[in-house]
């Protein structure tokens, strides 16, 4: 049984192995002629614009992803309100339910006060 | 007559439950009141003690069924006097401790009380789990006692006290459910019962790891000699009282374990084992003895000695004869006798030399102090196995035996009995003889410890007048343990001629 | 067209699911009482109907216990057997200990109550769900829902920066594991065509081979992944920084009830679904649960804050659980379920004496903090000096028990060195269990503040003689948890009785 483990010693071996034997080969035989340039960070295309400490405001965040639960949640009703016929009485107890529970979530996120824009 | 086992072992405890309860003036006199009691109690089950019945007094309920482990406590021969000692032992004990008035009494007297509990309940068991709990309780109460009401480095002394203890007990432990599981024949039920995994057949090649595993944990518990790193700290560092319980009590449980576990469950790993374990006692008794001849501080007099004594035990145990066996059975409860007075006398002497434990400030108070001395002279008589004292019998039995089987050891093992005058008679001369000590005061010994110790040398004196009186209810139950250990370890052309039962 | 016609509804068991739903609801009701104003409401009414949602939840649970290997629920989603319904009364009462812990934390008043308490109970109804998933899917589904509330909670003080910093390790670490357990799902899907655990069991051995490459993979990127949440080593790293960083009452219910969570799904999936091949995957849990217990317990010797301290002892007793798990027989199932009470009894008393004494010390967990507490109030000290010896696996004890029954697991499913191993641990553990009960009994009058320690403002504001009587719910945790650690050393039949029935709900081991 344990011979079934030894691909995977082996591999895990080569691994360490090849990982080591090219790190330090890079660190020996790379050459090595650091220059001002080299020391920046890279950046492809023109110099940035836009400053570092631009934020936007959290209430975009909160609007954002509050739209894009309750969004989601509704396009979820779509199939169920074409078929409900076929689906049954069952199908329309569970949507209610699922309406309800977002009724919850629109309530406290309303009473929290995470619609209003700050 | 019949004393019922379970309220002799948890009556220590439930007095210390009580004693953490009670004002701390009266939380010493409950337990010594409960350690008296306890007493009465061994006393009678002696007294009710039938020599050829087998095991008595038997309790048995089923405690966790499925694992098949029972709580299932009993005499025999073999554990009688060992009761016996533990309960006789603990009265001086709890007796100093009150007079000694240590703070926080109530914490005190309820982890006495549930050492004492533990011991009795590891002297009693009958069932290998129990043992196991037993044995691995006891370190609970030492722990806190050395460490909470210790002298100097107490913690680091019950620290290391407890790590090799328990890494001991806990290999025991590993070693103890590999027992019974490997033991279970197909089908089987699990049981932990001892004498039912006496019965059963344990493969020759479990037996040997399962032995080490349980020799390691009575080995460090002893200690001998390998093993023994614990000991000079802990001795150093405990309180008087725990000192000589520790000594004089929890040594024996680990001698006690190859008695009553090791030599009839694994006999083949027993007999194969023997000579090694011989070499490792008699090593002990030689390092034991050697050490305690150079020591200085009275404690460590004591506790190499100590070392010795536990050599001679477990070589007895190991000669694989009956009359060692015997031997062992009795110096167990010899050394248990002696080295509580032997300590509570040295208390006296390092209290009397203004503190110090160094054997070179005593000395010169013989004179002045003569019930002092005469109590220590037949202490350390005893101690050097002079015939007439029950050590003398004890000892002898113990070299008969080895004679019988491994006579080179025995040879060996005899220079330790000479050994053993040397440094009692060394430790006899620093503490009594010689020049009076610097800050030495020539006081005699105090009521407490009198009323402590005599008592105590009454015991050793009446047992080396009649050691019948412990060697003929020990005998059957002791011949029994170690009968098929023996019969294995036979020499391979007398072994082959019989048929191989296991 | 045709096809939706088809569609039938599922027969739904609203008997079996009860517990469950009492759960959603109640952190529903939760939820929007939350929002009412008033020191009453926050502190008293939103709490109450957390532990009501827990308690009743835990009634349905024992009112729907039933041995055997149950019919699953809801097309075989969910089955609400003994491992189930044992596992998820320890995660209430774990929910109900934390919710007696949290009173008083300055955690709830700034996260808010009502927030605060449904998350706790939204995470116990994932892992109601983990615990109960018979099926690929519900199991990742539990995972999820377990893990996201979690997150939220670990970063709930929102003023202390450790704590938030502790949210966002335990997010990025914890999505790395869900990641893993998901892509070790898909794995073991494509090899055997089946999410149901039930037939994924037939087809192992039928329609695809015991060593098949693609069906190890999944069950070695599985594995990986609820080691993540179970926190065994290698995948440990996160537990010490993210149990310290959190709301010590938090850190309690992760310790506790993810731990068991992570293990109840380990138990399924392994025992039920893969038990075939538990000759490939033993000897590779089996290491795992080496290297566990030994990187472990020696991470703990070193550690200073009792909360890093309980961190890595619960990786090492992580790595003796998973030895139940390795042996893959009946056995090794009732050792870890039993182990898993014991756990939960003897952590739960620990944390909540390091809550109480944290609350009023101003060394923080710091193991200073302890010191001398045998002398100021014995009743934190005997509860605390209980569980370090319960976790150290001293006889009398819980943990004595639980070792006892591990080792007989493990010696009998042919993993005797395994049962060594975990006695090794314990050799290890008690150099720093001891530490702690050293400080408390042993150690001289507390020394002057250290350079590193940090100085904290007690979070009651109370002096460091502050009565426990203050804060009682704790101090009633911290007994009840450890009285139950000793009775469960001296009378375990009853726990073993549960631990054997929970072994009837697996029946193919």
């Amino acid at each position: 049984m344990l011979g079934s483990y030894l691909p995977a010693l082996v591999f895990l071996a080569l691994g360490l192995v090849v990982g080591g034997v090219l790190t330090v080969l890079n660190g020996i035989i790379g050459p090595k002629r650091p220059g001002t340039v080299k020391e920046q960070p890279y950046e492809c295309g023109l110099p940035s614009e836009v400053t570092s400490n631009f934020r936007f405001g959290i209430s975009f965040y909160l609007i954002a992803m509050l739209f894009i639960l309750f969004d989601i949640e509704v396009v979820f009703l779509y199939p169920v309100a074409v078929q409900l016929e076929a689906f049954g009485l069952f199908a329309l107890i569970e949507i209610m339910v699922f309406i309800f529970l977002l009724f919850v979530a629109f309530v406290f996120v309303w009473r929290r006060g995470a619609l209003e824009w700050r | 007559m019949s004393v019922n086992l379970s309220i002799l072992v948890f009556l220590p405890l439930l007095a210390g439950l009580l004693c953490a309860v009670v004002p701390g003036s009266a939380a010493r006199w409950i337990g010594l009141a409960a350690s008296v009691l306890v007493l009465a109690l061994s006393v009678m089950l002696v007294a009710a003690f039938d020599p050829d019945a087998g095991l008595q007094f038997v309790t048995d309920v089923a405690w966790i069924p499925e694992l098949g482990v029972r709580y299932s406590l009993g005499v025999d021969g073999l554990n009688l006097f060992l009761v016996l000692m533990t309960a006789l032992l603990w009265v001086p004990a709890t007796f100093v401790s009150a007079h000694a008035g240590y703070t926080r009494p109530r914490l005190f007297y309820f982890q006495l009380g549930l050492a004492e509990t533990a011991v009795l309940g590891a002297f009693l068991a009958q069932d290998l789990a129990l043992f196991v709990v037993f044995f691995d309780l006891m370190l609970v109460p030492f722990y806190f006692l050395i460490g909470a009401w210790g002298g100097a480095d107490r913690v680091q002394a019950t620290t290391r006290f407890v790590i090799y203890t328990l890494v001991g007990s806990l290999l025991m432990l590993a070693g103890a459910v590999a027992l019974g599981v490997l033991s279970t024949p197909d089908g089987g039920q699990i049981s932990f019962d001892l004498a039912e995994l006496a019965r059963r057949d344990l493969p020759a090649g479990s037996q040997a790891w399962i032995f080490w595993m349980f020799a390691l944990a009575f080995f460090v518990k002893a200690p001998l000699f390998p093993l023994h790193g614990w000991m000079p700290d802990a001795y150093r560092s405990s309180p008087v009282p725990v000192l000589v319980l520790l000594s004089a009590v929890l040594s024996k449980v680990g001698a006690y374990g190859f008695l009553r576990i090791v030599l009839p469950l694994l006999p083949d790993a027993s007999a194969r084992f023997a000579e090694l374990v011989i070499l490792i006692a008699v090593v002990s008794i030689l390092y034991g003895s050697v050490l305690a001849f150079s020591q200085d501080e009275v404690r460590l007099v004591v506790g190499y000695s100590s070392i010795a004594q536990l050599g001679f035990i477990t070589l007895g145990i190991f000669s694989l004869d009956p009359k060692g066996a015997q031997g062992a059975v009795m110096q167990m409860v010899n050394h248990g006798l002696v080295v509580v007075p032997l300590f509570l006398l040295a208390a006296v002497l390092v209290h009397r030399a203004g503190g110090s434990e160094s054997l070179a400030r005593m000395g010169g108070i013989a004179f002045r102090a003569p019930v002092l001395a005469a109590l220590l002279l037949v202490v350390s008589l005893a101690t050097l196995a002079m015939p007439g004292s029950p050590n003398f019998v004890g000892e002898l039995l113990i070299l008969f035996g080895v004679f019988e089987t491994h006579i080179v050891y025995g040879l060996v093992a005899s220079a330790g009995v000479v050994l053993a005058a040397v440094y009692m008679i060394r430790f006899f001369q620093r503490a009594m003889h010689n020049r009076v000590g610097p800050s030495v005061e020539s006081r005699d010994i105090g009521r407490v410890d009198f009323a402590a110790v005599a008592p105590l040398v009454l015991v050793i004196v009446a047992l080396g007048v009649y050691p019948q009186f412990l060697l003929g209810r020990t005998e059957a139950a002791t011949v029994a343990k170690v009968q098929e250990a023996g019969r294995l370890a036979e020499p391979p052309a007398a072994a082959t001629a019989k048929e191989p039962v296991r | 067209m045709s096809l939706i016609a088809q569609v039938q509804a599922p027969t739904v068991d609203f008997r079996g699911l009860s517990p469950l739903i009492a759960l959603v609801v109640g952190a529903n009701v939760v939820l929007l009482a939350g929002l009412l104003r008033g020191a009453g409401v926050q502190r008293v009414l939103v709490p109450l109907l957390a532990a009501v949602t827990l308690i009743v939840a835990g009634a349905l649970s024992v009112a729907i216990w039933e041995t055997g290997d149950v019919e699953p629920l809801v097309q075989s989603a969910l089955a609400m057997d003994t491992l189930t319904l044992s596992m998820s009364l320890l995660f209430y009462l774990a929910g109900l200990a934390t919710i007696a812990l949290s009173l008083r934390s300055s955690a709830v008043g700034e996260a808010g109550a009502g927030e605060y308490y449904t998350l706790l109970l939204a995470s116990i109804s994932g892992m109601v769900v983990l615990a109960a998933a018979e099926n690929l899917i519900t199991l990742f589904v539990g995972l999820e829902l377990l893990s996201i509330p979690l997150y939220v909670l670990c970063g709930s003080a929102v003023r202390e920066r450790a704590s938030l910093e502790s949210g966002l390790k335990y997010l990025v670490i914890g999505s790395v594991g869900s990641a893993t357990v998901l892509y070790g799902l898909a794995l073991i899907y494509g090899a055997t065509g089946q999410t149901d655990l039930g037939r994924i069991a037939a087809a192992i051995g039928e329609q695809v081979e015991v060593g098949d490459p693609l069906l190890l993979t999944g069950i070695a990127l599985t594995a990986s992944g609820l080691a993540f949440k179970a926190s065994v080593a290698p995948f440990h790293q996160w537990t010490p920084d993210v149990y310290q960083g959190a709301p010590t009452p938090i850190t309690a219910f992760m310790a506790v009830a993810t731990k068991t969570a992570a293990f109840a799904v380990f138990l399924r999936l392994f025992d039920a679904a893969l038990s075939t091949n538990q000759v490939e995957w033993g000897p590779a849990l089996a290491a795992l649960a080496l290297a566990t217990i030994l990187i472990g317990n020696v991470g703990a010797i070193g550690q200073r804050s009792l909360k890093r301290l309980l961190a890595w002892s619960g990786v090492a007793q992580a790595g003796y659980l998973l030895a139940g798990v390795v042996v893959g027989t009946r056995l090794g199932l009732q050792a870890t379920a039993f182990y898993l009470a014991t756990y939960l009894v003897m952590n739960m008393a620990a944390f909540a004496v390091v809550i109480a004494s944290e609350r009023v010390s101003e060394r923080g967990d710091d193991i200073s903090s302890v010191e001398g507490l045998g002398a100021r109030s014995p009743v934190l000290a005997w509860p605390l000096t209980i569980a370090m010896l319960g976790l150290a696996g001293f006889p009398a004890t819980a943990g004595f028990m639980g070792k006892f029954y591990l080792i007989d697991a493990a010696v009998d499913g042919q993993y005797a060195w395994l049962g060594v191993t975990i006695v090794v641990g314990s050799m290890i553990s008690l150099v720093y269990y001891l530490r702690v009960v050293a400080a408390m009994w042993m150690a001289p009058d507390a020394p002057p503040l250290a350079g590193p320690v940090r100085r904290m403002s007690p979070a009651s504001g109370g002096s460091p003689e502050a009565d426990p009587r203050a804060q009682p719910e704790t101090v009633a945790v911290a007994l009840v948890c450890a009285a139950l650690t000793i009775a469960i050393g001296i009378f375990p039949s009853p726990l073993f009785d549960l631990a054997v029935q929970v072994g009837t709900s697996i029946s193919g081991i």
